[in-house]
C-alpha cells in the first residue's frame, strides 16, 4: 500500500476509461436491421416523396449520373437526388463507416466487385430480386452476364450494373503498322509483337508491375491468354498450374525486353503518360480510356486518333465493375430504386452511353444512335466482344486481401526476388488460407 | 494544490477526452474480433488478436522494415541538418531568405510530396531520370533493393529542414565563452566542434532525433503515393500495413492490436534510453 | 590562414548544393502548374508557352474555401492547446509533476496509428451528430498537437527562473496573477515557436480529415489529394494546388523564421 495515492488514481483513470468503452461498444454496429429486408416493389409511384443521399466515386462516370438526375426529376419531381461524390479511398472509408453510423446515412451507394460478397454477407445490402422481377421492362437479361453475375451472392441479387471497368488491349495503330504487325490473338504472339515494337526511343508495351491490385489486374489478362483461370469450376484457386507459369513467365519477358526501363512501380499513371506521348506502344488498360487517349484536347496531343482498342489475345479478360446497391439502413429504399432502376433502364442507359458512360447493357451497344453518335462503330464491337468474356480477380468473401496477397507475390517475381515458381506457390497458399 | 490542479485539470481532461478515449476504445477492439463489416456487439476474443500479431511474420517484416527505414532517414537529416545548421549559423549575405527558403519543404503536406516525386522520378517524363540520362545514369529509384533508400531520401527532403530550424536553435543558445576559450587555446575548427559545441548541442540533438523518429515511425503518404508497398514487401511500412489490415481488409480488431505492440515496444524503448541519459547525468 | 578559407568555401557549396535539392522540386511543380497535359509528358521542357488551364479549374474548385477551412482548422487547434497545454505545462514544470518518463510519455501516443485511432473519433463523431463538419477533424488534430505543444512549454517554463516568481508572489500577486503577469512574457518567444510548429502538423495532417471531414467540409490536403483520381493523378491542377498551399506558408517563415529559432533555443532545447 506504499503507492495507495497512485493505486487509487490508476483504478480512477482504469474505469473512466471502461466507461467509456462500454458506451462505445453499443455504438459499434448498429445500423440497420438485423436481417435486411425490402419491400420489394418495383414500379416506384411518380409521385414518391422523399431525398435519395448516394455516395460516389468522382469519375467520369459519375459526372454522367449527375448530368441525368435533372431528366429523372422531370419523371419524379418530388425525389430529390443528392450526390456525395469523393476519391476511391476517401469513398471507401466513408462507405463502411456509414454502416455503423446510428442514423441512416446514404440511401443508395455504388459498390466496387471485391466488396460484393462482404457486404451482402455481412446484411449491409438489401436484396433486388423482388424489385427487379416486378419493374416494368426493365429488361434485366440484357446486361451483360458477367457483370450480373458479380451482383449475385449465393443465389441472391444484391445490385444492378452501374458501370463496368473491363480490360482491353490499347495499342497505337500507326506503330503497328509502320512495323507490319497485327494486333497480337496468342501470348506468344503478344511478347513477339511487344518487343518488334521496342526500339531505342519507344518501349513495346507500358505495363503497370507496381505491388498489389495493380499487377494483379494486369497479370490476369495474361493468364487468361495463357489458358489459365483464377479459380476452377468448383471455386478452388488455380494459380500453381503449368499456365500460371508460362503467364508469368511471358510477363517477365515482357517486361524485361519490351516494357519501359525502371518501371516496375509503375501503375496506371505511369503506364497512361507514357502510351499517350509516345513513348510505348500499347497497354493492357480499362476500355474505356480509348476515347481518353484519342482525345485531341488531352494528354495525346497530335497522336489522337491513332489509338485502338481490342480484347485481349485468348478472347479473355478482367473485369471489374461498380453496382448499384441499397443499403439496408436506406432510408429511402423505394425512391433509392426509382432512381437506379431509372438511370439503368434501356432507354437512359442510351443517353449515358452516349455522353461516354461506360456500357452495361447489350441492346445500347446495337443502338444506331449510340453507333452514330458515339466513339465509334468498331469501338463499341470491341467493348461488346471484352463484356461478353470477362471474369473479375476475385470470387468469395475477402477479396480485397486475396487480390492484394497475390499482387506481392507477382511483384517479387518480377522484382527478380522470388523465383517464377516460388512467388505462384506462395500466391496459391495465400489465397487458400484466406478465402477458405 | 487546488491551484496545481486547476491548471493542470483542463488539459488533463482533454487529453482523456481526445487521447484516453480513443486509446480505451482501440485496446477494447483490440480483444475483440471486430471488423468494419460487422454488425452488432463483437465477440471477446482475449489476447488472440495479440498472439496471432505477435507471431505473425509479416507485422515483424513490417517493424523491421520500419526501423530500418527511421534509421536511414532520420541519420540522414541529423548529418544534413547538423551541416547546414552549421553552415547558417554563419551565413550573413540573405540571412533570413536562405533561410525561409530552406524551411519551404516542411510546409508541404506529406501526400503531396509523395505525389510530386512519383512523377519527379519517373523514368520516363520525370526531370531527375531525365537529368541523370544526360550524363549517361540510369537508376532504378524503386527498384529492389533501393526503394527504401528512395523513401527515406524523400522523408530527408521534407524533413531535414525540421532538423536544421532545432539545432540552429540550439547551436545559437550555446554560451560563446566556452568556444571562444577553446579557440583562443588554438583549438582546430574540427576540435573545438568536437569537445565543445557538440557536446553542448547534444541535448537539443537527443531531442530534435526523438520528435523526428516518432514521426517517421508514422511514414504512410510516401509508401501509398509511391510503391504501395513494393517491390514485393520492401517498403511495406508498420503503418501501412496496419491500415491495410484495419481499414482495406477490414480487421479493425486485429490492427488494433498491432498497434499495442508497436506502442509497447516504442514506450519502452523511450523509456530505456531516457533512463540512460538520466543515469549518464548523474554519473 | 588557408583552412578557414577552406571551411568558407565548404561552408558556401554546402548551402548552394542545399538550396538547389530543396529548389528544384518546387521548380518543378511551378513549371507543371503552366503546363498543358501534354507538355506534362515532357520534363525537359522549361520554355513555354503557359497555360492557365491547371490555375483555372484549381481556382474554381473550391480550394480557397478548403484553405480557409485548414486555417480556422490549425488556429482553433493551435489556440486550445496553447491556453490547455501553456496551463498544464506550467504546473508540470513548477511542480515537477511526474519526471521525465511522465514529460515523454505525453508524445507515447503519437505513436499510434492514426488509421486505429480514427475509428474512434469517427464513432464519437457520429454520436455526437458532428460528423462532416470541422469539430471531429479539430478533435482529432488536438490529439497529436496538443501533447506536443504542452510538451514544447514543460522545456520553456523550466528555464524560467523561479526567483521572478517568487518576487511577483511576496509583491502581492496571486499565483494565476503571477503566472500570467509574470512568467508567461517570459515564455512568449516560446508560445509562438510551440505554435508555429503546432500549426504545421495540423496544415500538413491529410488522414484524419481524409475520414472525418471529406466532402463539403475537406481540409486542404484531403483537396490535393482529391486530384489523384481513378483515371490517374491531375498533375498541373495538383501542382497549382500545392503552390497554393505552400506558398503563402513560405512567405510568412520568412518574416517569422527568426523569432521562430529564437524561440525555440528560448526554452524547449535546453530540457
Amino acid at each position: 500500500m506504499l503507492h495507495s495515492k497512485k493505486s487509487r488514481k490508476i483504478i480512477a483513470t482504469v474505469a473512466v476509461m471502461s466507461g467509456l468503452s462500454l458506451f462505445t461498444a453499443s455504438c459499434a454496429g448498429t445500423g440497420g436491421p438485423e436481417t435486411p429486408e425490402s419491400s420489394g416493389l418495383g414500379d416506384i409511384p411518380k409521385d414518391t416523396k422523399g431525398t435519395v443521399r448516394i455516395l460516389m466515386e468522382n469519375v467520369p462516370d459519375t459526372d454522367r449520373i449527375t448530368d441525368l438526375v435533372a431528366n429523372f426529376n422531370e419523371e419524379y419531381p418530388d425525389v430529390t437526388v443528392d450526390i456525395e461524390s469523393l476519391t476511391f479511398d476517401q469513398m471507401r472509408d466513408k462507405l463502411v463507416s456509414s454502416f455503423q453510423a446510428p442514423d441512416p446515412t446514404y440511401d443508395l451507394i455504388v459498390v466496387d466487385n471485391p466488396w460484393m460478397v462482404d457486404f451482402a454477407q455481412a446484411g449491409f445490402l438489401e436484396p433486388l430480386d423482388d424489385r427487379i422481377a416486378s419493374t416494368s421492362d426493365y429488361d434485366a437479361g440484357d446486361f451483360f452476364e458477367p457483370l450480373v453475375d458479380i451482383t449475385k451472392v449465393d443465389g441472391t441479387t444484391y445490385g444492378v450494373p452501374f458501370y463496368n471497368y473491363a480490360l482491353g488491349y490499347l495499342y497505337n495503330a500507326d506503330d503497328l503498322a509502320a512495323g507490319s504487325l497485327s494486333v497480337p490473338t496468342t501470348l506468344e504472339e503478344l511478347v513477339a509483337t511487344s518487343k518488334s515494337l521496342t526500339t531505342s526511343e519507344r518501349s513495346g508495351i507500358a505495363m503497370q508491375p507496381q505491388r498489389g491490385y495493380k499487377i494483379f489486374e494486369e497479370w490476369a489478362n495474361w493468364l487468361f491468354a495463357a489458358g489459365g483461370s483464377i479459380y476452377d469450376a468448383d471455386g478452388n484457386p488455380t494459380l500453381d498450374t503449368p499456365e500460371a507459369k508460362a503467364a508469368l513467365e511471358a510477363y517477365i519477358d515482357a517486361y524485361k525486353n519490351a516494357a519501359p526501363d525502371n518501371s516496375l512501380s509503375w501503375a496506371f499513371d505511369e503506364a497512361f503518360r507514357s502510351v499517350s506521348s509516345g513513348q510505348s506502344s500499347s497497354m493492357i488498360s480499362y476500355n474505356w480510356n480509348l476515347p481518353a487517349l484519342n482525345d485531341p484536347s488531352g494528354a495525346s496531343g497530335d497522336l489522337a486518333g491513332n489509338f485502338k482498342l481490342a480484347p485481349m489475345p485468348g478472347g479473355k479478360q478482367v473485369l471489374g465493375s461498380w453496382s448499384w446497391a441499397i443499403p439496408s439502413n436506406s432510408s429511402a429504399s423505394d425512391a433509392a430504386w426509382a432512381f437506379a432502376s431509372w438511370v439503368t433502364s434501356k432507354e437512359v442507359d442510351i443517353d449515358r452511353v452516349k455522353e461516354g458512360g461506360a456500357a452495361i447493357r447489350v441492346s445500347t451497344l446495337d443502338d444506331p444512335g449510340v453507333l452514330a453518335d458515339g466513339f465509334g462503330a468498331d469501338y463499341y464491337e470491341a467493348v461488346k466482344q471484352i463484356l461478353s468474356d470477362a471474369a473479375p480477380l476475385s470470387a468469395g468473401a475477402n477479396g480485397e486481401e486475396m487480390i492484394q496477397a497475390v499482387g506481392t507475390e507477382l511483384n517479387e517475381a518480377v522484382a527478380g526476388t522470388k523465383s517464377v515458381d516460388e512467388a505462384l506457390a506462395a500466391a496459391q497458399a495465400a489465397v487458400v488460407k484466406i478465402q477458405k | 494544490m487546488t491551484f496545481k490542479l486547476g491548471m493542470l485539470a483542463p488539459l488533463i481532461a482533454l487529453l482523456v477526452l481526445i487521447v484516453g478515449f480513443p486509446l480505451a476504445y482501440a485496446l477494447y477492439l483490440s480483444v475483440t474480433d471486430y471488423k468494419l463489416t460487422d454488425r452488432g456487439t463483437p465477440g471477446f476474443v482475449g489476447i488472440d488478436n495479440f498472439l496471432s500479431t505477435l507471431t505473425n511474420v509479416d507485422f515483424w517484416e513490417a517493424f523491421g522494415t520500419t526501423v530500418l527505414y527511421v534509421v536511414m532517414a532520420v541519420g540522414a537529416e541529423v548529418v544534413l541538418g547538423l551541416a547546414i545548421a552549421l553552415a547558417l549559423q554563419k551565413q550573413k549575405w540573405a540571412k533570413d531568405l536562405t533561410r525561409s527558403m530552406l524551411l519551404a519543404p516542411m510546409f508541404i503536406t506529406p501526400i503531396a510530396v509523395g505525389l510530386t516525386f512519383r512523377f519527379l522520378l519517373n523514368d520516363q517524363i520525370g526531370a531527375i531520370p531525365a537529368m541523370l540520362r544526360g550524363i549517361g545514369i540510369s537508376y532504378d529509384f524503386f527498384g529492389p533493393g533501393r526503394a527504401l533508400m528512395t523513401l527515406a531520401a524523400i522523408d530527408a527532403w521534407q524533413w531535414t529542414p525540421f532538423m536544421v530550424l532545432l539545432l540552429l536553435a540550439g547551436l545559437e543558445s550555446i554560451p560563446k565563452q566556452p568556444l571562444e576559450a577553446a579557440r583562443v587555446d588554438g583549438g582546430s575548427a574540427w576540435y573545438v566542434f568536437r569537445r565543445v559545441t557538440f557536446p553542448l548541442l547534444s541535448p537539443v540533438l537527443v531531442i530534435a532525433v526523438l520528435l523526428r523518429a516518432l514521426d517517421a515511425l508514422k511514414v504512410f503518404e510516401y509508401v501509398f503515393a509511391t510503391t504501395r508497398g513494393g517491390p514485393g514487401t520492401e517498403t511495406q511500412t508498420i503503418q501501412y500495413f496496419t491500415y491495410q489490415t484495419g481499414i482495406q481488409f477490414f480487421r479493425l480488431g486485429e490492427a488494433s492490436s498491432m498497434a499495442f505492440v508497436l506502442l509497447a515496444i516504442v514506450l519502452t524503448l523511450i523509456i530505456l534510453t531516457f533512463r540512460r541519459i538520466e543515469r549518464g547525468r548523474a554519473a | 590562414m588557408r583552412k578557414p578559407k577552406l571551411l568558407s568555401v565548404l561552408r558556401i557549396t554546402l548551402l548552394w548544393v542545399a538550396a538547389i535539392f530543396v529548389i528544384v522540386p518546387l521548380a518543378w511543380i511551378t513549371l507543371a502548374s503552366f503546363k498543358t497535359p501534354q507538355e506534362l509528358n515532357d520534363p525537359g521542357l522549361v520554355l513555354f508557352t503557359p497555360n492557365f488551364d491547371s490555375w483555372a479549374s484549381v481556382l474554381s474548385s473550391g480550394i480557397l474555401d478548403a484553405a480557409y477551412r485548414s486555417l480556422v482548422v490549425g488556429l482553433v487547434t493551435v489556440g486550445i492547446s496553447i491556453v490547455v497545454g501553456g496551463m498544464g505545462a506550467y504546473a508540470i514544470s513548477k511542480y515537477k509533476a511526474g519526471g521525465s518518463v511522465t514529460r515523454f510519455g505525453i508524445l507515447a501516443a503519437q505513436v499510434l496509428p492514426p488509421a486505429v485511432l480514427v475509428f474512434p473519433f469517427l464513432t464519437m463523431a457520429y454520436a455526437l451528430r458532428l460528423n462532416d463538419t470541422l469539430v471531429p477533424v479539430i478533435f482529432a488534430h488536438l490529439s497529436f498537437v496538443l501533447p506536443v505543444v504542452t510538451w514544447f512549454l514543460i522545456g520553456f517554463f523550466d528555464a524560467v527562473p523561479p526567483a521572478l516568481e517568487e518576487q511577483a508572489r511576496v509583491d502581492g500577486f496571486s499565483r494565476f496573477r503571477a503566472f500570467v503577469l509574470v512568467v508567461l512574457p517570459q515564455v512568449l518567444p516560446g508560445i509562438g515557436a510551440a505554435a508555429i510548429f503546432g500549426f504545421t502538423l495540423s496544415w500538413n495532417d491529410m488522414f484524419y480529415g481524409l475520414i472525418l471531414a471529406p466532402g463539403n467540409a475537406a481540409i486542404l490536403p484531403v483537396a490535393i489529394s482529391g486530384f489523384n483520381t481513378f483515371r490517374g493523378v491531375q498533375l498541373g491542377a495538383m501542382s497549382a494546388a500545392i503552390l497554393i498551399a505552400v506558398v503563402p506558408v513560405v512567405i510568412a517563415s520568412f518574416f517569422i523564421q527568426r523569432k521562430l529559432v529564437q524561440g525555440i533555443s528560448g526554452g524547449a532545447v535546453k530540457s
